[in-house]
């Protein structure tokens, strides 16, 4: 009973409190650049959903076999695998979403957000667990995504999932399916965020600059890294 | 062939810019533009390393190509990359001291940069000859620097403003990354009419 | 001084190899299947789209090369019943604003435009993309020449710009171009 409680947690803690987009800040350039449309947006998070998901099970089931020297290295080669399968996959069965999602679908390999659980989570829990937070931390970047995905073509195309929905009469303001819409909405979206933690006492989500960056761990074993420090400050 | 180049070029600064047009390399722009001097740091780290990846992946994909096996140019990329940086890091840091202190400590960070893998894999699909794609990569790369010493700017000024409080911090700097980027539209269109 | 320890450097070694051979043999594994699966889905495309743009023709010839300013385009004869020739379907691209466009141009004997459509387009989703709407791709039927574009008001042999994608509209009516050049050199 306890054990299913705190699974439960582990879902739901990816959806809400540490959502990895609008919590965490991980993974913006795949969030600002697939989510210009509800279609590619939900493309995106599934896609990588079932990497994050396949490379936790994986690197939990070997985290003792897995010297820890070689251990970024070892995670990176395993999440390039998935990525790859993934990729080969979609463009044999879902063209469409291959010609959508371009070059960042073998860019989720660099997906701060699949290297950093791995890092921070499957590297030191058991299978399950893990399985578990990869589908809570993928559902909660699939659910950011399709949310962005959603006001952007809503606002600049006037339609969603490609069924036109606004009216003639409002034309689509197109700068929202643009490059700075992008940047805009997500602002808001992590002001409105900001908002909501601040009155139930959570901290407000702020880059954590060095600590985002998978590689964070060697810089800190190199010790010498000074942007580092000076964002530990 | 100099204007093919110079085309190449402009496109990579100005229209097709890596971070504002883009979406790449998102997390340094955002994480390591506060001060000018590491906006300018970084930038020249990543350009180097952005030119010296597609300098040695060109040869390996045509190995791949050769061999029928693209499937592998994912992974491989991104270990040729890891690895290569961590050479220049150390060869920086033992023959190099002075370079070293201006760029090493920026090396890490951009190992797993969507920026490095992204550039080296759209001038893939451009179907670039090698001296095209490095100048590609170039442009991508000084196109990376003028955003972030730009934005290095931008954030200067927000410093002393008066912002509502949960427009803090992330938020604000989303939205005047979202004017900036908004002013480089303007370039759309630049390249081709000079060119064509 | 510390022991150089062998074990200590051989055994990441041998586990961080076996890892990569591991990963690799499963990336093969997953190429030989997803590869003919992806070839196959790239001619039904081909063949689905030029039976749609030269709508006349009931069937086509094998893929033929065809040269124009020191580049090669791939085409296909469009044959009646009877085995005549009643046009040709060009395969040609420009440069859009999210990466090359490939369009597949059908052109029939009096060199007016048959119809067109895309193989391959990526450009801003509720922009350029607007372009896949028939109501854009239907403009170039029965134009022949050069095709001009234009943001306004278009002239008979100009086509009406989408909103927002100039840039888009020229590339698309450049493709279409170069087919129609390509017939005069084919034909």
């Amino acid at each position: 009973m306890a054990e299913k409680k705190s699974l439960g947690k582990e879902f739901t803690k990816g959806l809400v409190l540490e959502n990895p987009v609008l919590r965490l800040v991980l993974g913006t350039c795949p969030t600002l650049a697939t989510s210009t449309s509800v279609e590619s947006a939900i493309g995106m998070g599934l896609a990588a959903t079932v990497v994050l998901v396949c490379s936790n099970i994986v690197i939990s089931a070997l985290r003792k076999v897995i010297p820890s020297k070689v251990r970024i290295p070892a995670y990176v080669v395993i999440i390039a695998g998935f990525v790859s399968i993934v990729q080969m996959l979609v463009k044999a069965f879902l063209p469409q979403i291959d010609e959508m999602l371009g070059v960042y679908l073998p860019l989720i390999v660099v997906n701060c957000i699949i290297l950093g659980r791995a890092e921070a989570f499957a590297s030191k829990n058991t299978v399950l667990y893990s399985a578990v937070d990869g589908v809570g931390m993928g559902v909660g970047f699939t659910a950011a995504l399709l949310l962005m995905g959603g006001i952007r073509e809503l606002l600049g195309a006037g339609s969603i999932a490609g069924f036109t929905v606004l009216p003639e009469a409002i034309p689509p303001m197109t700068i929202f399916v643009l490059a700075p819409g992008g940047f805009f909405v997500f602002g808001i979206l992590i002001a409105l965020a900001n908002k909501a933690a601040e009155r139930n006492g959570k901290p407000k989500a702020e880059l954590k600059g060095c600590s985002a960056c998978p590689m964070a761990s060697s810089c800190k074993l190199v010790g010498t890294n000074d942007a580092c420090k000076e964002e530990a400050k | 062939m100099i204007k093919v180049f110079l085309a190449i070029l402009l496109t990579g600064i100005l229209t097709d810019n890596f971070i504002l047009s883009k979406f790449l390399g998102i997390c340094p722009f955002l994480g390591v533009s506060k001060k000018l001097n590491t906006a300018a740091g970084m930038s020249a780290a990543v350009i180097f390393v952005m030119v010296l990846s597609t300098a040695v992946t060109y040869p390996i994909n045509t190995l791949l190509v050769k061999n029928d096996m693209e499937y592998l140019q994912t992974i491989v990329f991104i270990l040729v990359i890891a690895a290569l940086v961590q050479l220049v890091e150390i060869i920086l840091k033992k023959y190099m001291v002075s370079l070293y202190n201006a760029l090493g400590i920026y090396l890490p960070l951009i190992t797993t940069n969507c920026a490095v893998l992204g550039v080296v894999l759209l001038n893939i699909e451009e179907g670039y000859t090698f001296w095209e794609s490095i100048v590609s990569s170039l442009g991508a790369g000084l196109g990376f620097m003028v955003a972030m010493v730009m934005f290095a700017g931008v954030r200067e000024r927000l410093e002393g403003a008066d912002i509502p409080k949960s427009l803090q911090g992330l938020p604000i700097t989303l939205v005047s990354a979202s004017l900036v980027s908004m002013s480089f539209l303007g370039f759309t269109g630049l390249v081709e009419n000079i060119f064509n | 001084m510390k022991k150089f320890d062998l074990k200590e450097v051989l055994v990441p070694t041998i586990s961080l190899f076996l890892i990569c051979a591991i990963v690799t043999l499963l990336l093969a594994v997953t190429n030989s299947v997803t590869k003919p699966q992806i070839e196959k889905l790239q001619i039904e495309t081909a063949n689905k789209t030029k039976a749609q743009v030269l709508s006349v023709a009931d069937s086509f010839s094998d893929e033929k090369t065809a040269q124009l300013n020191g580049a090669t385009y791939t085409y296909f004869e469009g044959y009646d019943k009877e085995n005549n020739v009643v046009g040709y379907v060009f395969t040609t691209s420009a440069k859009g604003y999210g990466g090359d466009i490939v369009t597949m141009v059908g052109v029939n004997n009096d060199g007016t435009v048959s119809g067109m459509d895309f193989l391959s387009i990526s450009e801003t989703a509720g922009l350029g993309m607007n372009a896949d709407a028939d109501e854009f791709k239907n403009q170039f039927v029965g134009k022949s020449g050069e095709i001009g574009v234009n943001k306004n008001a278009p002239s008979e042999n100009e086509i009406q710009a989408l909103t927002g994608a100039t840039i888009t509209s020229k590339a698309v009516t450049e493709a279409v171009n170069i087919a129609l050049e390509l017939y005069e050199e084919v034909a």
